[in-house]
């Protein structure tokens, strides 16, 4: 356990751009004043959950492992961090929603929470949802990214683009794709959406257990 | 205790590791020989469990090693491993974290004892600096079994001296499995308990220096009194010079006569003849 949080402490300390990559984003994110509505700069705090798995992945993974740390403690440092920072940008974003977002009393402000609906629930399951979303998101980039020197991770690639090109123009397809975001993201049940994004990041997190054991060095 | 059971590694068509036998069962340092290509990086490598191989296995105390092993119990640095860019200290200190087994004192006292500027950023030292602060994270680590891949790569002659000592110190501390791989053969050879020569992705020799001192020898004389003295003996390489050959074996010498010159092989000369002619012995 002592292994694990201290590579979270490690992986978090050495996440340093991601951190501040958003925090320049979100600082300094504007949008033209003419323009009738606005997004909110409580938006771009995802970007931080986009950017660290490719830390994680490509500059953290070897680093640690020749410190001595184990394969398994790296992989549940990962996920806690990802946990810790799936909560952290979803209580800056809910933040920056509930108290800076108002102040824009000339444009009709977008943030992603109220776009996907989370924001119908109590201000509460908003916050978990986006967590949620965010750490499946997480977790997703990481198995992806962790594939990327195998056959498999290339083909994952090509599928996933040929999914979005094919199921994109056609129309029973399309709400097939639609579905699956409806579900996974702009589902107005907080409970059902809690639960399916908890059991895919798990299914994940298993999936990325079998990625990183043929992981070689 | 390393078990490997007709160990096997193919890139593509070629074949680095070529059905591998070998038992290390006592802890010890052993010194892994061989010429560059030989698959000494792939050997040390497959048994930390960077890599699969591609058939056969390896155990580790009784642990099936791939990389599926998510703790192997072996710590394994590579010839230029990169660290995280920060201050020495901080290195050793995340090393002590996510390790229990992490000796702290020792990585500490050889972090001074070899004047590594403990405030000195990894990417800032010297080659020869950073092989170092690699090969202390590695023995300071405590594990079953420490592979060194070409630890004394870029150290001068005092860090050389300075690392077998080291070596020695920290196996006295704790005795386990330590395998190094160099070229430095003879400077090794005081430090060591046993010497495994792998070439051609084989291994040629796994036994103690004493059985080199003992059996290694160049016999020089006429051709018809070398044959006749080693026509019963496992000769591993031969010169030819004039009319004047020297026989190289691996054997109980034959008595001294005065046409033969006997002379004992040093470890370069004996494993020069090992895996630098055809031929050789089989173990």
């Amino acid at each position: 356990m002592k292994a694990t949080l201290s590579i979270v402490k490690r992986l978090l300390a050495s996440n340093k751009i991601s951190f501040i990559v958003t925090a320049v984003v979100v600082l300094c994110a504007t949008t033209s004043g003419d323009s009738a509505v606005a997004l909110s700069n409580g938006n771009y705090t995802w970007l931080l959950a986009v950017l660290t798995p490719f830390f994680f992945v490509f500059y953290d993974f070897k680093k640690l492992i020749h410190l001595g740390a184990s394969k398994k403690d790296f992989y549940f440092g990962a996920l806690v961090s990802y946990v810790g920072l799936a909560f952290l940008v979803s209580l800056l974003n809910t933040g920056i929603h509930l108290l800076i977002d108002p102040l824009n009393h000339t444009q009709t402000v977008i943030n992603l929470m109220a776009v996907c609906g989370w924001m119908e629930n109590n201000v509460f399951f908003a916050f978990v949802q986006q967590a949620v979303f965010l750490l499946l998101s997480m977790v997703f980039l990481h198995v992806l990214l962790s594939m990327q020197p195998h056959w498999y991770g290339w083909l994952t690639d090509i599928i996933l683009v040929a999914i979005i090109c094919i199921f994109t123009p056609i129309a029973p397809l399309r709400g097939l794709l639609a579905g699956f975001f409806k579900v996974i993201m702009f589902n107005p049940n907080a409970l059902a959406h809690i639960s399916i994004c908890i059991g895919v990041s798990a299914a994940l997190s298993a999936v990325g257990l079998t990625v990183l054991k043929q992981k070689t060095l | 205790m390393i078990e490997m059971k007709n160990v096997s590694k193919q890139y593509g068509q070629s074949s680095v590791l070529n059905k591998i036998d070998l038992t290390v069962d006592e802890p010890g340092i052993y010194c892994l020989l061989g010429r560059n290509g030989a698959g000494k990086t792939t050997f040390l490598k497959s048994v930390a469990g960077y890599q699969n191989v591609t058939s056969g296995q390896i155990k580790v105390d009784g642990k099936a090693i791939s990389t599926a092993t998510l703790d192997t119990g072996v710590s394994y640095i590579e010839n230029f491993a990169k660290h995280f860019n920060l201050p020495i200290w901080k290195l050793l200190r995340i090393a002590s974290e996510v390790n229990a087994e992490y000796d702290y004192p020792f990585a500490t006292e050889m972090m001074e004892r070899f004047e590594l500027d403990g405030k000195k950023k990894f990417n800032q030292l010297s080659l020869g600096m950073k092989t170092m602060v690699s090969t202390i994270v590695c023995l300071a680590s405590n594990r079953p079994v420490v592979l060194l891949d070409e630890p004394v790569l870029g150290f001068d002659a005092i860090m050389r001296v300075e690392f077998y000592e080291m070596l020695a110190e920290s196996f006295q501390r704790h005795p386990r499995i330590i395998i190094v791989s160099t070229h430095i053969i003879e400077e090794i050879a005081k430090t060591i308990h046993k010497l495994i020569v792998i070439d051609k992705g084989r291994i040629r020799f796994f036994d103690t220096l004493q059985a080199v001192e003992e059996k290694a020898f160049s016999i020089s004389g006429l051709k018809k009194d070398v044959d006749a003295a080693t026509a019963n003996l496992n000769v591993i390489g031969q010169d030819t010079v004039g009319g004047l050959v020297t026989s190289y074996i691996f054997d109980y010498p034959p008595k001294q006569e005065a046409s033969l010159e006997i002379t004992p092989l040093s470890l370069q000369d004996f494993f020069v003849q090992m895996v630098g002619h055809k031929g050789g012995i089989k173990v």
